[in-house]
């Protein structure tokens, strides 16, 4: 493993050159978190396309995790945190 | 940097074939790619040490080999941009680009433009397809092209067509074969029934090569290809998924999985692109995204929308003779796919009332139905908010079309409201919108 990226809070290591998504699911990451319509985030299509796998990096801006390359000390967080609790109203 | 001459979106084969045409041509290039590397899904590359695990195709390698020289050979002629995102056309007949190293959008004006931004899987909805642990097929191949790493824990594969045979040839060599792999259509049937496709399928030697050694793969591995069976239903356990399957004779069976890949067939990744003019300026569309023909044709293509561009751009200049004769190329990757489709063939089931259409709003089935009145896609988009989601809807498009179709409703955005279709194509950061330049 050549780095570290941080989901949640936690360790994720990865290898250089691939995306973030491969790193999640290597540590067993599959879940994104909530999502709208009581639904969660994952990987999907792997292309861009679905934008299923979306998440916030550094706190803001939304990324494809299947697409974004996995950078060193990445703070990884899911999407839309408070998406379960409000709901799709 | 300086306005290209025409600007290529798409670092796959089709994408990659036109550039290098293109510069061959005497024209300058920007090529955009929005993964991190050329390759596109075909090509996707492995980023770990040495060889990749998996078996991919000598005919592929060696393709890809061709175009990575042809780029390198063409120089400064091309200018590749990775990580760079294509969002649309504005007002001012820009075309953007979300530049995301540099953290900004970006607005070219080139004098043509080549679309190549391939296929996307068809996955029609079932019960909890939306699920954690669902992949489509595509998707987990990629993953497995990348890292040469297949998912731990058991996979089940259920699809249509020959892509779930090579993602179960190459999780076997990855060292982790799926239990099965489902078939939904019954191509053995088929071909008894047409046997004029099955004919015009052996007529590829490249491809009949290609399934023979992935079919060997797998029954060394020991993974049944089972036939006529879908996948119906999905729950989520508290490790894992529970997979309800139903064989076209009715007979019922569950598998319990860590991964199920779904794939119901690929379709042009079209939603939402530019018309073939804008403001003058010609946009050709190449490759899976113009037809969905294949890895092979692909090339073909991009060399094809490539000379269309250049008659265009310098119809003084002679034209150059044709190596290849690509219209006979097309023509034997579009009958391959025809026979492979007849072969394949299958019904698509009732969508069920629970049953996820729109993933990224979160909206069912039923929410559709709650819409009754709502006849024109405008109504359906902004009273429901199908399709408005960050995916503009490429991924529940044909669903919503093929439900409203049965209320009588049109659900044709294009042809409904032709102005609905505005940029960006995916979602963008205001930070980087703030940082708008023109080149």
């Amino acid at each position: 493993m050549s780095g570290t990226l941080y989901w949640m809070g936690d360790a994720v290591a990865f290898r250089a050159g691939e995306t973030v998504a491969a790193a999640l699911r290597r540590s067993g990451i599959d879940d994104f978190g909530p999502a709208l319509g009581e639904l969660r985030a994952r990987y999907f299509c792997g292309i861009g396309s679905c934008q299923a796998c979306l998440v916030s990096l550094n706190g803001d801006s939304l990324i494809e995790a299947c697409l974004t390359p996995a950078r060193e000390g990445m703070r990884l967080s899911a999407a839309l945190p408070l998406a379960e609790e409000h709901g799709h109203e | 940097m300086s306005e290209p001459d025409v600007l290529v979106v798409g670092g796959g084969p089709a994408g990659v074939a036109a550039a290098i045409e293109l510069a061959q041509l005497g024209l300058t290039v920007t090529l955009a790619e929005q993964g991190s590397r050329l390759g596109g899904a075909i090509h996707r590359q492995y980023v770990g040490q040495g060889e990749s695990p998996l078996a991919i195709p000598g005919r592929h390698r060696r393709h890809w080999q061709g175009l990575a020289l042809g780029l390198a050979n063409a120089g400064e002629r091309i200018r590749v941009m990775v990580e760079a995102v294509f969002l649309g056309v504005d007002g001012d007949s820009r075309f953007l680009l979300d530049d995301r190293r540099a953290g900004k959008v970006i607005g070219l004006s080139p004098k043509a433009v080549v679309l190549a931004v391939g296929a996307i899987e068809r996955i029609v909805p079932r019960p909890g397809w939306e699920l954690p642990g669902v992949t489509t097929a595509g998707g987990m191949q990629l993953q497995l092209k990348e890292t040469g790493e297949a998912p731990t824990g058991a996979i089940l594969i259920a699809g249509n067509g020959p892509l779930p045979l090579a993602l179960g040839a190459q999780l076997a060599a990855a060292g982790n074969p799926p239990l099965a792999i489902l078939e939904r259509g019954e191509p053995w049937r088929a071909a008894l029934r047409h046997p004029a496709a099955a004919v015009a399928g052996l007529r590829s030697p490249a491809h009949v090569a290609e399934a023979a050694g992935y079919a060997l793969r797998l029954a060394r591995a020991g993974v049944p290809y089972r036939s006529g069976w879908s996948v119906t239903a999905i729950e989520a356990l508290r490790q894992g998924l529970l997979v309800s399957c139903q064989h076209v004779s009715g007979r019922t069976m569950q598998h319990r999985v860590a991964h199920l890949a779904l794939h119901d067939g690929l379709a042009t990744n079209s939603s939402g692109l530019p018309a073939p003019v804008v403001d003058g300026v010609a946009i050709v569309r190449a490759g899976d995204c113009r037809e969905v023909l294949g890895a092979d044709a692909a090339i073909s293509d991009g060399l094809r929308a490539a000379r269309t561009i250049a008659r265009q751009l310098c119809p003084a200049a002679p034209q150059r003779e044709l190596a290849r004769d690509f219209e006979r190329e097309l023509a034997a990757a579009r009958r391959m796919q025809r026979s492979i489709q007849t072969l394949c063939r299958a019904a698509d089931w009732p969508i069920a009332p629970d049953t996820v259409v729109c993933r990224c709003e979160g909206l069912r089935r039923s929410d559709l139905d709650s819409l009754q009145g709502a006849s024109s896609a405008r109504e359906i988009r902004l009273l429901g908010r199908f399709g408005m989601g960050a995916c503009q809807g490429r991924s529940c498009l044909a669903s919503v079309k093929a439900i409203t179709a049965e209320a009588g409703a049109s659900f044709d955005i294009t042809v409904a409201d032709p102005v609905v279709q505005r940029w960006p194509l995916r979602p963008v950061s205001v930070v980087a919108l703030a940082a708008f330049s023109d080149v």
